[in-house]
């Protein structure tokens, strides 16, 4: 990869760069909703504060973690 | 072919499953069946043991080389501005070390059936064959571990570069797997 093209891909006008970040941020930002559901839960907080905190709904919520926890 | 797998064995097959999609794999291979074998108590893990390796060890190398250049790509969030390893450093800090990659693995896709690959068809064919050879009547997790072995694949490359820092080789493991199957036998 040259050097104009490795410069390109990091400002994200490659489609194919760009979907991959946003595929990676997804992924890191499901997993950061495991641990500080998990954790949350740990602590004593009700499905209804945590679905709050995320903006969904408690329904939401437990469906996702409900089985996990 | 899967009624002769012992309770055990149909485990770690089915917890491959887990594993592939944990680390969000489109299929199975024998990375995923390794990863699974290590880390269920029994026979596998046994043998694995007995050639000097530390299954919890293989596992971890084994799903490592299955998430290598996968979702979680350091360098594709570096391109929108994100550290993943600052993000690993905090994680670790208030959940514990190597939150991170727990988490990915826990994150389940539920009902979705993630196919085998060939290789990962072959190497359970060959254990079924390991079995035959060794007049075992029910197959284990050691004649997994030796299919995996026998396979051409790229969990039997984990266990091979595995077991050769830890300073022994293919021939011991080989050695280890199928001396325990002849003393349960």
């Amino acid at each position: 990869m040259t050097e104009q093209t490795l410069v390109g891909a990091a400002a994200g006008d490659d489609p194919g760069e760009g979907l991959r970040a946003v595929r990676a941020l997804r992924d890191l930002a499901d997993r950061l909703e495991t641990l500080q559901v998990e954790r949350a839960r740990g602590l004593g907080w009700s499905w209804q504060e945590i679905a709050d905190g995320l903006g969904v709904s408690r329904q939401a919520v437990h469906k996702k973690h409900g089985r996990r926890l | 072919m899967f009624e002769r797998f012992t309770k055990e064995a149909r485990a770690a097959v089915v917890e491959a499953q887990q594993v592939a999609r944990g680390t969000r794999s489109a299929t199975i291979d024998t990375r995923h069946l390794l990863a699974s074998l290590s880390s269920t108590a029994g026979p596998a893990a046994d043998a694995l043991r007995a050639a000097g390796l530390d299954p919890a060890e293989v596992g971890a190398r084994a799903r490592r080389a299955v998430t290598e250049g996968e979702p979680l790509d350091a360098g594709a969030l570096a391109a929108v501005g994100v550290d993943l390893d600052e993000v690993r450093r905090r994680t670790d800090e208030v959940f514990g070390a190597g939150a991170l990659d727990r988490a990915g693995a826990r994150t389940t896709r539920r009902g979705k059936h993630v196919p085998f690959t060939d290789d990962a068809k072959k190497a359970l064919e060959l254990s079924l064959r390991e079995a035959v050879r060794l007049k075992d009547k029910g197959i284990d997790g050691r004649h997994l571990l030796l299919g995996i072995l026998r396979a051409d694949c790229p969990g039997g490359r984990v266990l091979q570069a595995a077991l050769h820092d830890a300073g022994t080789d293919v021939a011991a493991l080989r050695t280890a797997a199928e001396r325990s199957a002849r003393t349960a036998a």
